[in-house]
């Protein structure tokens, strides 16, 4: 799996760069939003699908209300953690370094709300940080789920209802469809709110 | 999420119609999505420009927000059943 994951991943971005820098043959927003939007769309839907196919879906779908429930709260306070350890490793500012971490994986989100609230220095540390917390979380799937299997979706966080939803679906098993997708979600939901109580301290 | 919705309701309506092959179609979906997705970076100019400056800082501060995520899950798993 992960030997198709790398070589799409590294063609996608010199193919972005290629088109920005030199071709400009197709907008930009075409790939990285409009066939992105659509995969999504239909990748959701497939795995709905198959979810639903199972015979034990129904009785699947009540032992997941623990997880969905507690899996977000976890991973919160755990990246709201990573981010302070990281503050005081750094000797940067911790409240700037928890603001960062807890974008919890939304870059597009954490990047301007961060830079709007610190100023443009901690913007670009919030973008890059979440991005690499995407990044990092693609090409472990593979290790992260050997140590635990619920590792992968502790380490994608609100990237697990698109993004990484996929791949946690491919190493964690069909059953880890709705648990995923609710911890991104609720996650998601709740990173703009977390982003702005800690910048503002 | 109304995608998922409704692949869930139709995928149990039509439970016992022979079962689909979905492995293929998952890995395409896979590839072209992680594809989209690095042309997204490859294609920001902004970002790729900030890499050098702020990697580091922003490498520990991700690893180390994953692994104390991952932690905490560990932890609660032990403290509840889940």
């Amino acid at each position: 799996m992960i030997k198709y994951i790398i070589p799409a991943l590294v063609l996608g971005a010199a193919a972005g760069y290629l088109n920005n820098n030199f071709w400009n043959a197709i907008p930009n927003t075409l790939v990285s939003d409009q066939l992105f939007t659509i995969t999504l769309i239909v990748m959701l839907f497939v795995f709905g699908f198959s979810f639903g196919l199972d015979k034990n879906a129904i009785e699947k779908m009540r032992k997941t209300g623990a997880r969905i429930v507690a899996f977000p709260i976890l991973v919160a306070l755990g990246s709201l953690a990573g981010g302070l350890v990281a503050g005081l490793i750094l000797r940067i500012n911790v409240t700037g370094s928890m603001a960062v971490s807890s974008g919890i994986g939304w870059y597009t989100l954490s990047g301007p709300l961060i830079g709007q609230i610190l100023g443009p220095e901690w913007g670009t540390l919030g973008f890059t940080a979440n991005f690499l917390r995407e990044l990092l979380t693609i090409i472990t799937i593979p290790l992260m789920v050997k140590l635990d299997k619920y590792a992968p979706i502790a380490s994608g966080g609100g990237t697990t209802m698109d993004t990484t939803l996929p791949l946690i679906v491919r190493y964690c098993g069909k059953d880890m469809l709705i648990t995923a997708f609710s911890n991104g979600l609720v996650l998601s939901l709740m990173a703009p709110f977390i982003i702005i109580s800690i910048a503002s301290i | 999420m109304i995608p998922l919705i409704v692949g869930i309701v139709s995928g149990y309506l039509l439970r016992n119609k022979k079962q689909v092959k979905l492995e293929k179609a998952s890995l395409a979906i896979i590839v072209v999505l992680i594809f989209a997705l690095g042309f997204g970076i490859g294609s920001n100019n902004e970002l790729l420009a900030a890499m050098p400056q702020v990697g580091l800082q922003a490498f520990v501060i991700a690893g180390l927000a994953i692994l104390f995520s991952i932690l905490f899950i560990m932890a609660g798993k032990r403290l509840v059943n889940m």
